[in-house]
This record gives C-alpha cells, sequence and structure tokens, in this order.
C-alpha cells in the first residue's frame, strides 16, 4: 500500500520529535555531569514534557470536541472518552506530583547514589518505546494494520525491558534497600509508583496487540490504540521529570 | 436460596471472603518460600484484604464489561434488566438513578454506624473517669466515628450527584457508566475494611493519622488506610465521571449560565475530588508502605519528616471540607427558589462562588498546621489565603438572605432543614475565622472549640441539606411521599438538640477542653456540659430513627407521588414520578432561566414536539 | 424602606445583645500570661465580628420569614428579583477588605506573641509516652514538674522522643507541638503566681488523656530557693530512684511488676530467666540485657511484642537513671 502524504509527514513529525527529545536527553546529562544547575534540568523537563503533550499525546484534540452533535453518535462519545482519560491523567499527575514534592521535601538537593549508565539505558528505552507507540498510532490512522502491529510489538518489548531494567537491574544492584534511611524510600516509592503504571500500560498493550491481530480496529474505530498511547505517553512524561529528579539534581548523599 | 446468591451483592461478598483468605494463603507461602517466618499478620491482612476487595469488584459484576472489552467483545449499552423491581438496587446496575439510590441507602448506613460510635464514646464522656471503654477502645471507636462518618459524607453527596445530575442537565445517563457502578461497587468493600479495623485491635490516630503514632498503632491502623485509599477511588472517578457528564451531556440550549446551580456546586467539588484525593491516598499509602517496609519516609529515626505527612494529608483533607459542603450548600441554593416562589438573587454570583471556594480552597490547607513546627513564616500567608475563603461564602449567606426576602414562603419539612441548614452552618463558619488568625488558634487549636466548629459546618452543610433533600426528591426517587408530621418531629428533635451539642463544644472548648481524650480533670468542671452534650446526642440520634420510621412507613402506606409536587420549575418534576427508566422520553431544550419563579410566561425548558 | 430600618435596628440590637450575652458566660480560663492578653483581645474582635454578621444575616432571614411569609389563602408567586450587580460587588468588597483587616491584625498579634526577650530563661522540654520532662541548662536541673518565675520570657526549646506531642497550658493561651526529630519553640511570659497544668493537645495514642503535668509559676525568689532544693537534692539510694523513674516515665503503663499483662512484658522475675525473642532465639536477662532493653529497646525484640512499641529512652535519662532502673529492676521477683 503507497503511503498517503499525510501519513508519511505525520510519521516524520513523529521521528523529528523523538530526535528531539533524544537530543535533549543527552544535553541533560551532560549538563548535569558539567554544572549542577537543577533550574535548567527543570526547564528541559518541561519543555521536553511540552513536546510529548503536544504532539504525541494530542492535547489539543481536547479542544476541538463539537458540542452540537447527536449525543450518542460515535464521534461525540469518542470526544467524550478522551476527556473522560485526560480528567484520569490529571488526577494521576497529583500522585506523582506528591511524590516529586515529598522527594524535595526529604531529599532536597541531594540524591541517592545509583547507576548512570543503568539509569540512562533504562530512560534511553522508555523513549524509544514512545517512538514507537507514535508510530503504531499513527499507522493504525492511517489504515496500515502491519506497521501498526509492529510498532505496538515492539513497544511492548521496550516496555517490559524497562521494566526489567528497573526492577529487575536497577533494584536488585542499588546500594540500599527500601528500608535504608529516606533517600532509599523515596527512590523506591517513585520507581515503584512508576514501575506499576508501566506494568498496567504493558497490560493496557498486550490487550491492544492481541485485538489488533484479530482485526479489532479500524481507521475510524480504534480508540483503545489512542488510548493506549496517550496513557503511554503519559507514563513517559512522568519519567520525563523523574529521571532528573532520582539521577541527576544536586549531590550524591 | 438460589435467588439468594444470585443477589451480586451476595455474590460479591461470597468471593470477598475467598479473596482474602487467597491473599492471606499467597503471602504466607511467599514467605513460606523464600525463608522468612511464615505467618506474620500485617503483610499477610493487608494483601488479603485489597485482594479481597478486587474479588468483590469481580464476584458482583462491576468489571465484567471491562473485561469483554479486554477480549474485543461488544458489550450492550445498559445491562439486560433481569433482576426488575427492588432486586436491582443489589447487584450491578448501570443506571446512574439506581447507583444514586444505592449510595444514598450505604451513606445512610454508614451515617448510623458512625453516629452509633459517637453515642457509644459520647456515653463514656457523661461521666469522668472510664466506666465502660478503654482507653485504646474510646480511641478507637473517636477515630472511626471521625472517618465512616466522612465517608458516609462523601458518598451521600456521591448519591445526590448522581442521582441528580443527569437528570438537571437532561442526559440520559452518566458518561461513563460502567465507571460509575465501579466507583459505587468499590465503596462496599472499602467500608467493610475500613470496619473491620475495629476487629483488628483498633487503632489510636483520630481520623487524621498521623505518624510516628500511626507508624506503631497495631494492625486496625491499616484497615483504615487500605479502607479509606478504597473509597479514594470511588470519590475520584465519581468525580471524573461527574466532570465528563456535565461538560460533555448538557441538554441542547444549556450554556453554562443556565444549568441549575446544583450542577456548579457538583462541578466545583468534581474537580477537588478529582485532584486532591490522589494526595491522601499516597500519604495514606507512604504509611502503609513505612510500616510494611520500613521505608522512613515519616520516621526521624531513618531522616524522615513527620510534618510532611501532615502536608500531604491536608492538601486534600481541607479542600475535602468543601466538598463534603459545596453540594449541600448548592442544595439549598437550589430549593431556596422552590420555597420562597423567586428567583435565586445573583444566580451568577452563587456559581461563581462555588468555583472560589473550591479554588482557594487549595491553598489554604496549612491552617490545620499552626502548631505543628511547619516553617514559621508560612504561617501568615495561610492565614490570609484562609480568611480569603470567607468572601465567596459569604456571597452565598448574602444571595440566600436576597432571595428570601420579599418571597412567598412557605414552610414544609425541606424548607425547615433549608432554613436551620442556613443558620447552622453560619454557625460553623463564622466560627471559622478565630481559627485561622494565628494567635488565636494556638489557644483553640485541638480544644472541642474546633469540634464544635466543624460539626456545625458539616451538620450544616451536610447533614441539614442531606435531609431537605431527601425529603424534596423522595417522591422523586420512589413515588411515594415522606409523611410530614414525622418530618416535622425529626426536624424539632435534630435542630434543638444539634444546636445545644455544638454550642456546648465550643463552650468547653474554650474553657480547656481538649479534643480526643476519653477521660477530663473533673477539677474542669465540665461534667454538667458533657452530660447535656450526651444527651444531646441522643436525641439526635432518636430523630434519625423517627427518619428510618417515616421511611418505612412511608414506603408502605405513603400517598403516591402525583404531579409536580413542589410546583418546581426544574425539568425532572415535569415527568412522571418514580422516574421513567430512560429519564426523558422526550429530550428537551433549555429555552429560559432556570430560576424565573413569578415572572408570568416564563420557561426554563421545553420538550420536543411540545410547544 | 420601612422594611430595611427595621432590620438594621433588630441586626443592632442583636448584635449588641448576643456580644453580651457571649461575655456574661464566661468563656476563657484564667489568662496568666502575656501572649493570653494579646490572644484574648483579637478574640474579642471575633467575638464581636461574630455577634455582628450572625444578627445581620439571622435577624433579615427571620424578618423575611415572619413578615414576608405566605398567609392562609395567598396564592401568587414572590417578587421578581433576579439580582443586583452593585449590591453584589458592595458584599463581597466589603467582606474582602473585612478579611484582609482581620489578616493584617491577625499578624500584628502574632508578632506580639512571637515577640523575642533576649533574657529570656531557657527551658528544654522533652516529651514521650506519657511524660514531660522539663531540662533547665542554665542550672543543670531535670524535673518533671514546670517552675517558672513570674514576669520572665521562658523560651521553651521543645523536642518528643516518639510520636507527636502538644504543649499546651489553657491559662497561657499558646500551644505548640513537639515533633520527634525536631526543635520546635514556644515563648511564654507568666505574669500570674499560681499552679497550672500542662496537657498534652495532641493526640498521641493510648494514655493521651492523662499526659498532663504541673506548672509552677513563682516568684523570683521562691523560684531561686526552688533551683537551690533541686541543684542540692542530696544522692539518693538507687533503688529508690529507680522505682521513682519508672513511675515518673510511665514504663508501669506498660509494664506490670505483679505478672499481670500489659502493652509490654511484665517486669516480675525479669532478672535472670531466659527470655525467648522474636527471631527465635533466647537470651538470658542479665543486667547488661536490661540496660540494652531501656536505651536500645529494638535490638532484642521479645517474642510475642512488637518492635517500635517502646520507645528508646537513650536521650531521656542519663547513665546513673539507666543504672538505678536496672538495679530496681534486678530486685523484681
Ligand atoms: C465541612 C466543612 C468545613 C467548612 C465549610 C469549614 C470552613 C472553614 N474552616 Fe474549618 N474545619 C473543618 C471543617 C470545615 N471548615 C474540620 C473537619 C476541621 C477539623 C479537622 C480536624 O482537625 O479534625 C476544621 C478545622 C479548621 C481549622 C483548623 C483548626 C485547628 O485545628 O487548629 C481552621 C483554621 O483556620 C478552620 C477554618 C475554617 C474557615 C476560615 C472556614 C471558612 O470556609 C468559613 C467561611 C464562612 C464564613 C466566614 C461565614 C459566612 C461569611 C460571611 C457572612 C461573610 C463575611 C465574613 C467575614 C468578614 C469574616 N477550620
Ligand atoms: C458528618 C460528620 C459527623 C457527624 C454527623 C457527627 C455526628 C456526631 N458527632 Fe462527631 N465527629 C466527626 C464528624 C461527625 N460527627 C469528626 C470528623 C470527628 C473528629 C474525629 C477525630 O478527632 O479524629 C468527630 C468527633 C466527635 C467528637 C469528639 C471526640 C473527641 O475528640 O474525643 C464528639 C464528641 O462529642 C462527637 C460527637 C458527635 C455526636 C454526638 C454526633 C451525633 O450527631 C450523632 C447522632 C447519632 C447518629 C447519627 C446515629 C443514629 C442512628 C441510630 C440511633 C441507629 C439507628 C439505626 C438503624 C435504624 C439502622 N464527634
Ligand atoms: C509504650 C509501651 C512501653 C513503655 C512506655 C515502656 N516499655 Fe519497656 N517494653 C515494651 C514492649 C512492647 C516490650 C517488648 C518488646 C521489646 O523487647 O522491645 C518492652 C520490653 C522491655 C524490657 C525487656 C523486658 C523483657 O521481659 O525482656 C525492659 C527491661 C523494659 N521494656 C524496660 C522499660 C523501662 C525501664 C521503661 C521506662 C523507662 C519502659 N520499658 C517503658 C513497651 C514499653
Ligand atoms: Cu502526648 Cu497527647
Ligand atoms: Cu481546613
Amino acid at each position: 500500500m503507497p503511503a498517503s502524504p499525510e501519513k508519511s509527514s505525520a510519521l516524520r513529525m513523529g521521528l523529528l520529535i523523538f530526535l528531539g527529545l533524544a537530543v535533549l536527553t543527552a544535553l541533560e546529562f551532560a549538563m548535569a555531569i558539567l554544572l549542577a544547575f537543577w533550574q535548567l534540568l527543570l526547564l528541559v523537563s518541561l519543555f521536553k514534557a511540552g513536546l510529548v503533550l503536544y504532539y504525541y499525546m494530542h492535547v489539543s484534540r481536547l479542544f476541538e470536541a463539537d458540542q452540537d452533535a447527536d449525543h450518542e453518535s460515535y464521534a461525540y462519545r469518542l470526544a467524550t472518552n478522551r476527556i473522560g482519560l485526560w480528567l484520569f491523567l490529571v488526577s494521576d499527575a497529583f500522585i506523582f506530583g506528591g511524590l516529586l514534592i515529598s522527594r524535595i521535601n526529604l531529599l532536597g538537593l541531594t540524591r541517592p547514589e545509583l547507576n548512570q549508565v543503568l539509569g540512562l539505558s533504562v530512560t534511553s528505552v522508555l523513549l524509544i518505546s514512545s517512538f514507537f507507540m507514535n508510530r503504531a498510532e499513527t499507522a493504525m490512522a492511517h489504515g496500515d494494520r502491519r506497521q501498526f502491529i509492529r510498532g505496538i510489538g515492539v513497544t511492548l518489548f521496550l516496555g517490559m525491558l524497562f521494566l526489567a531494567g528497573v526492577v529487575g537491574v536497577e533494584w536488585q544492584i542499588a546500594a540500599f534497600g527500601p528500608g535504608d534511611g529516606v533517600a532509599g524510600a523515596i527512590f523506591y516509592a517513585m520507581t515503584g509508583f512508576h514501575a506499576f503504571h508501566v506494568l498496567t500500560g504493558v497490560i493496557f498493550l498486550m490487550v491492544v496487540l492481541r485485538n489488533g491481530l484479530r482485526g479489532r480496529y479500524s481507521v475510524e474505530k480504534h480508540w483503545a490504540v489512542e488510548a493506549c498511547a496517550v496513557y503511554w505517553h503519559f507514563v513517559d512524561v512522568v519519567w520525563i521529570f523523574f529521571y532528573p529528579a532520582l539521577y541527576l539534581i544536586g549531590t550524591v548523599l | 436460596m438460589k435467588k439468594f446468591f444470585a443477589l451480586g451483592l451476595v455474590r460479591g461478598l461470597s468471593w470477598e471472603i475467598i479473596g482474602t483468605a487467597l491473599g492471606i494463603g499467597f503471602v504466607t507461602l511467599v514467605r513460606l518460600l523464600i525463608g522468612l517466618p511464615a505467618w506474620k499478620a500485617e503483610p499477610a491482612v493487608v494483601f488479603g484484604a485489597l485482594l479481597g476487595a478486587l474479588f468483590f469488584l469481580v464476584g458482583v459484576g462491576a468489571v465484567d464489561d471491562w473485561f469483554k472489552w479486554a477480549v474485543g467483545r461488544e458489550t450492550g449499552e445498559h445491562f439486560d434488566d433481569s433482576h426488575p423491581g427492588w432486586r436491582r438496587y443489589f447487584g450491578a446496575s448501570l443506571d446512574h438513578k439506581v447507583i444514586g439510590i444505592q449510595y444514598l441507602v450505604l451513606s445512610l448506613i454508614l451515617m448510623s454506624v458512625g453516629g452509633l460510635f459517637a453515642l457509644i464514646f459520647r456515653t463514656e464522656l457523661a461521666e469522668v473517669q472510664m466506666q465502660f471503654l478503654t482507653l485504646n477502645q474510646y480511641n478507637t471507636l473517636m477515630s472511626l466515628h471521625g472517618m465512616v462518618m466522612i465517608v458516609s459524607i462523601l458518598l451521600g453527596i456521591a448519591a445526590y450527584m448522581n442521582y441528580l445530575v443527569p437528570l438537571l442537565i437532561g442526559a440520559r445517563d452518566m458518561a461513563f457508566p460502567r465507571l460509575n457502578a465501579f466507583s459505587f461497587w468499590i465503596a462496599v468493600p472499602a467500608g467493610l475494611i475500613l470496619l473491620s479495623s475495629l476487629f483488628l485491635g483498633g487503632f489510636d490516630t483520630g481520623w487524621t493519622g498521623y505518624p510516628p503514632l500511626s507508624a506503631r498503632a497495631p494492625l486496625g491502623m491499616q484497615m483504615f488506610f487500605l479502607g479509606v485509599s478504597l473509597a479514594g477511588f470511588s470519590s475520584i472517578f465519581g468525580g471524573l465521571n461527574i466532570l465528563a457528564t456535565v461538560i460533555r451531556l448538557r441538554a441542547p440550549g444549556m450554556t453554562p449560565f443556565k444549568m441549575p446551580i446544583f450542577v456548579w456546586a457538583a462541578l466545583a467539588t468534581s474537580l477537588i475530588s478529582l485532584t486532591a484525593t490522589q494526595l491522601i491516598g499516597l500519604s495514606f499509602q507512604m504509611v502503609m508502605l513505612q510500616r510494611l517496609f520500613g521505608m522512613g519516609f515519616f520516621d526521624p529515626a531513618k531522616g524522615g519528616n513527620p510534618v510532611l505527612f501532615q502536608h500531604l494529608f491536608w492538601f486534600y483533607s481541607h479542600p475535602a471540607v468543601y466538598v463534603f459542603v459545596l453540594p449541600g450548600l448548592g442544595l439549598i441554593s437550589e430549593l431556596l427558589p422552590v420555597f420562597v416562589r423567586k428567583p435565586l438573587f445573583g444566580y451568577r454570583w452563587v456559581a461563581m462562588s462555588s468555583l472560589g471556594i473550591a479554588l482557594v480552597g487549595f491553598l489554604v490547607w496549612g491552617h490545620h498546621m499552626f502548631t505543628s513546627g511547619m516553617a514559621e513564616y508560612l504561617r501568615v500567608p495561610f492565614m490570609y489565603s484562609t480568611l480569603l475563603v470567607a468572601v465567596p461564602t459569604g456571597v452565598k449567606f448574602f444571595s440566600w438572605v436576597g432571595t428570601v426576602w420579599r418571597g412567598k414562603i412557605t414552610f414544609e419539612t425541606p424548607m425547615l432543614f433549608l432554613l436551620a441548614s442556613i443558620v447552622v452552618f453560619l454557625l460553623g463558619g463564622l466560627t471559622g475565622p478565630p481559627n485561622a488568625t494565628v494567635s488565636t488558634d494556638l489557644h483553640l487549636h485541638d480544644t472541642y472549640y474546633i469540634v464544635g466548629h466543624f460539626h456545625d459546618t458539616m451538620f450544616g452543610g451536610y447533614i441539614f441539606p442531606f435531609f431537605a433533600a431527601l425529603y424534596f426528591w423522595f417522591p422523586k426517587m420512589t413515588g411515594k411521599r415522606l409523611n410530614e408530621r414525622l418530618g416535622q418531629l425529626q426536624f424539632w428533635l435534630i435542630t434543638p438538640s444539634f444546636v445545644v451539642l455544638s454550642l456546648w463544644m465550643m463552650r468547653v472548648g474554650l474553657l480547656g477542653m481538649r479534643r480526643r481524650i476519653a477521660d477530663y480533670d473533673a477539677a474542669l468542671g465540665f461534667e454538667a456540659s458533657h452530660l447535656v452534650m450526651t444527651v444531646a446526642g441522643f436525641l439526635i440520634g432518636l430523630s434519625l430513627i423517627v427518619f428510618f420510621i417515616n421511611v418505612w412507613y412511608s414506603l408502605k402506606k405513603g400517598p403516591p407521588a402525583i404531579g409536580n409536587l413542589w410546583n418546581s420549575r426544574s425539568p425532572e418534576w415535569q415527568v412522571a414520578s418514580p422516574m421513567p427508566v430512560h429519564n426523558y422520553d422526550q429530550p428537551f431544550e433549555v429555552v429560559g432561566e432556570p430560576y424565573d419563579y413569578g415572572l408570568p410566561g416564563s420557561q426554563y425548558i421545553r420538550f420536543k414536539g411540545e410547544k | 424602606m420601612k422594611h430595611l430600618i427595621t432590620v438594621a435596628i433588630l441586626v443592632v440590637l442583636g448584635t449588641l445583645g448576643v456580644h453580651a450575652g457571649l461575655g456574661t458566660l464566661g468563656l476563657l480560663p484564667e489568662q496568666a500570661s502575656l501572649q493570653a492578653i494579646a490572644v484574648d483581645k483579637l478574640l474579642d474582635v471575633h467575638l464581636w465580628l461574630i455577634s455582628f454578621l450572625f444578627s445581620l444575616i439571622v435577624m433579615t432571614l427571620a424578618y423575611s420569614l415572619a413578615v414576608f411569609r405566605r398567609r392562609k389563602g395567598e396564592t401568587g408567586e414572590g417578587a421578581h428579583m433576579e439580582g443586583n450587580t452593585t449590591l453584589e460587588i458592595f458584599w463581597t468588597m466589603i467582606p474582602l477588605l473585612a478579611v484582609v483587616f482581620l489578616a493584617f491584625i491577625g499578624a500584628a498579634s502574632l508578632g506580639e506573641i512571637r515577640r523575642i526577650d533576649p533574657s529570656a530563661l531557657q527551658v528544654n522540654v522533652l516529651a514521650g509516652q506519657w511524660y514531660w520532662q522539663y531540662q533547665y541548662p542554665e542550672y543543670g536541673i531535670v524535673s518533671t514538674e514546670l517552675y517558672l518565675p513570674v514576669d520572665r520570657q521562658v523560651n521553651l526549646q521543645m523536642t518528643s522522643n516518639d510520636v507527636i506531642h502538644s504543649f499546651w497550658v489553657p491559662e497561657f493561651r499558646v500551644k505548640q507541638d513537639l515533633v520527634p526529630g525536631q526543635t520546635t519553640e514556644l515563648r511564654v511570659t507568666p505574669n500570674m503566681v499560681g499552679e497550672f497544668r500542662v496537657l498534652c493537645a495532641e493526640l498521641c495514642g493510648t494514655s493521651h488523656a492523662y499526659m498532663e503535668s504541673a506548672v509552677f509559676v513563682v516568684t523570683e525568689e521562691d523560684f531561686a530557693a526552688w533551683v537551690e532544693s533541686q541543684q542540692s537534692t542530696a544522692e539518693v539510694d538507687p533503688l529508690l530512684l529507680g522505682q521513682q523513674l519508672v513511675q515518673r516515665y510511665g514504663c508501669t503503663a506498660c509494664h506490670s511488676i505483679d505478672g499481670s499483662q500489659r502493652t509490654g512484658p511484665t517486669w516480675a522475675g525479669v532478672f535472670e530467666s531466659v527470655i525467648p525473642l522474636a527471631d527465635g532465639t533466647t537470651i538470658i536477662a542479665d543486667r547488661e540485657y536490661l540496660i540494652q532493653s531501656i536505651i536500645n529497646p529494638n535490638l532484642h525484640i521479645v517474642e510475642g511484642y512488637n518492635p517500635n512499641v517502646m520507645p528508646s529512652f537513650a536521650s531521656v535519662l542519663d547513665q546513673t537513671q539507666v543504672e538505678a532502673i536496672a538495679s530496681y529492676l534486678e530486685t523484681l521477683k
């Protein structure tokens, strides 16, 4: 099937945003090593989150919702579902916000000693997964089922890799356990809450993959795919803040 | 027997028991496998309770459709109504009216339980020295009284928001009916788990659960935390649903400023419950983790900070007090015009004041912590923000006075309760500013003055409006009218005794009566006052019994509700009672203002096909 | 207009009536500190405000109900008034100004009660489940009763040994929490000789209700005499001291000496007995064990009990006191 011009331009945009995010992450990492300046890190994180919110999560779609159509129509319900999902994310954001605040309150500008290579690796894994998620969703929106399945598959794999990296490796090699001092507590709480969300995302991806393989989605009706994508990117946005908060800002304890 | 087990509730409870047992067994097994001493009550019971709650949801059938969706099956719009009549109230229904009534009943049950706890410990307080409770039993009952009542309030407002919002805006149902059923049903195991703390050693922290005390309290503490966290989910998803419903499902022509005022209140309330609730959940879960895994967030020995908990806790729990009252205040504004036959005075200002209270309410949590040892420079800004809430609240009061002024007032039971709401909430509100100015709070904090303050606000802002609304809408819900005589009797029992209860609380508080004490020094000379309070408490209890008799009697023998009983302009009264299954058979369109009483020829809504 | 004038008169009368009524009730305990004067002054402003606003709304409401109620046989609707923007702005702005003013005098009042006197007497307060301990670093005195010289500011530096407690003397009007791991400060200037009680105002577990101690506000001379007497307390018999200490620090709230069961294991016959521990091992309760159990209770957890229940007394008791308690425990059979 020849790719339609809209589709290729959407894919190109996805790639561009991904590259931007990758550069910013590298910059962030370098910055943390070269100059300890948390305000800059915060700015970069905010900018990255903005990119994801706008280009990957399509926050602007919320405002295109049509108010006067037939309330029972698919399009109208779709827009309602979007609002519902976003409200949920807003709510969820408060948990992560609370964790961040607790981290700042308890640790200030210090951080636990962690494996930097591993941190950067899992962050990259999550970032790449976001790229593939976006590809998958774009493909579905343009009716390319093959590419959609491939994209979801890769995302799912990367998601599990991330989980393995954090829970399977980082938690095992960390020099401290959850009961060792407040830094340990905060580290396990933040990564734990986040990992739980990744886990639910992984399950969601599995469901989408299964139903996708059975051909249950179409260009017009693929709300589950969209919801899965938005949720997945949200989990990524959370990590955009958690990564510097845990690995980069301040000095090692 | 078979019919009995076909009830969703019964199935849910049986599944919950199985789930709990499985959970306990699982943790024990895992501990055995990794070589720890196999039996340790706390992790096993916590995990068991959690799993039990999930099993309950599966058993009751509240998540069936989601599983079906996950495996790619389509589901119908509504569960097929295989359980007609009363039976559908005992299983997972998707109808917002059924869910609303389910919430209402559960709320009343919890209110009775919580109230009963109060009566028990009040009896203990009537005399100095301990008579029939131990110190720990007192603490447990007192703490559970607080939290059970609060959960009951959350369910009560959810009842009204669920029942009324779709009707008032002309929607067929809520935006997400399945989520709605989920929100209700998760509250059932939440309530059970919360109450189970009574049998698992109790706890002694008050409803606020401050660590480090809560980190060392008995096992009951964990059930308290878990139960409240689950109830929090109910509140979060309920709020989400209301917001989406109000944003998306209004009848044609219903622009924001033509919505019934209660819808504004529901909107403001839901904004709070959607967001802030996560933080009480988080703070409670952090203590749970501290207890289970030794994660020292609030443990000074590990570098933790006990005051952090208070910030997280009050970031929710202050806004939560506006969750309790905003719907009630909305109900006052909604119903007052009906009984004075006059438009609501300054509709737009009242609508905006709800939002104003909700938003400013996010910035004031520190006023519970003036003595806590938080950074000292924060006290003054929190004082300013707290006092600021008086401004939008005042707008509501003045608007009510403006509404009543030169009306044609009648005094049916709902109206009596409305008037009592206004006066009692005024008492509660006006006793707020002395707590807000720091130096006076240093005296008042943690005394019965505070206890009096918040019973006044909660009765005025919730309990009295709750009954006003129930007398008003009971005919709509059931098709039967409540008995007016018994209604008046309940009113005249509850109002004076409550006013006495709360004023006496404040008086002994000012004189030096601490709160949360099981026993007090006879030398203080408070014994007579405490006896008065206890008697008043029992009279309130009696008034509730009168109310229950009224409900029971009216359901059996009450006159049927025919037509527009209260001569209201609101859409739900333009159709038959009880409400038809799919709400409005004819969709309606909004063509005028909601409260144009006294304007000849004005119309609020027009049904399709009607002139 | 007639209506409005009547209501205005009612409101004025109501305000005066309510305030006078509140005044006769005797709402506050004695005023025994400079801080109390400032607090009471602000409280009186509040009482006026409450009296006025309560009368304003209730009187108007009551008047409407009485005068505008629907009479028998009357039909028809109320007056059609939708609102009045001027009025709305008016009753938004006036309360706004009122609360800003209130907050302003609130801040002033706070400033007054927090005024720091550099010559204040320092007392370190330590609280635990369920006792109060007062240390006078200037004099090297430790006491479980608070003695204060009248008319001199006292600077209380407070911390807690276990959970949050709160220091409150109703007659002084001010209170402050004691938080484990932090030091909080409270300043009071008692200005009246007398005996009062420190009450713990923050729920701190089982015996919270009974967590009180005495405060004696005494003249400068009496204070000096008390200091003298405390400093010269002759060496007491360690057994007697131990017995006093376990009473004073509330040990006996959790431990019995007659074998009965309380929150903690009984002390009867504990010395030299074989104690089964929670980790499955056993230990002989020698003197060393007893001492460790007091200063580091989590080191060995007795089977059937939970860690973190018994607080550590390491920072509360000094070496001799712990020794004295241990000696006392050794005598319990
Ligand atoms: C239903 C709930 C409810 C409501 C609506 C309120 C409303 C208010 N509350 Fe209350 N409060 C509680 C429930 C509520 N509270 C509870 C449960 C606690 C105790 C928690 C615990 O520790 O267990 C508490 C405790 C509490 C404290 C902490 C006390 C302490 O522990 O030391 C404070 C301190 O500032 C406070 C202040 C206020 C204020 C300023 C308002 C204001 O919103 C009131 C505003 C209303 C008016 C002022 C009246 C009408 C206004 C006018 C007529 C306009 C003109 C007015 C002026 C110019 C002043 N409250
Ligand atoms: C809406 C909330 C609400 C309500 C309605 C009440 C209602 C009552 N409360 Fe409540 N109270 C709180 C919320 C509430 N309370 C909170 C949050 C706390 C703080 C807890 C803490 O400090 O942690 C508190 C604390 C509190 C204290 C302070 C305890 C202490 O500090 O030691 C006292 C003391 O008198 C008290 C008394 C009462 C009384 C007598 C009633 C009465 O009105 C109760 C009336 C009786 C009933 C409602 C029962 C009626 C039912 C029956 C008689 C059974 C009939 C049943 C059937 C027919 C099935 N309450
Ligand atoms: C809040 C309750 C509490 C208080 C107060 C308390 N204890 Fe304990 N105590 C316990 C508990 C529970 C244990 C058993 C768990 C453990 O070994 O830590 C214990 C154990 C002990 C033991 C070991 C006893 C044995 O049988 O092995 C000694 C000795 C002891 N406490 C002394 C004291 C002294 C001295 C004080 C006061 C200065 C005190 N306790 C105050 C709860 C308390
Ligand atoms: Cu110490 Cu209450
Ligand atoms: Cu508050």
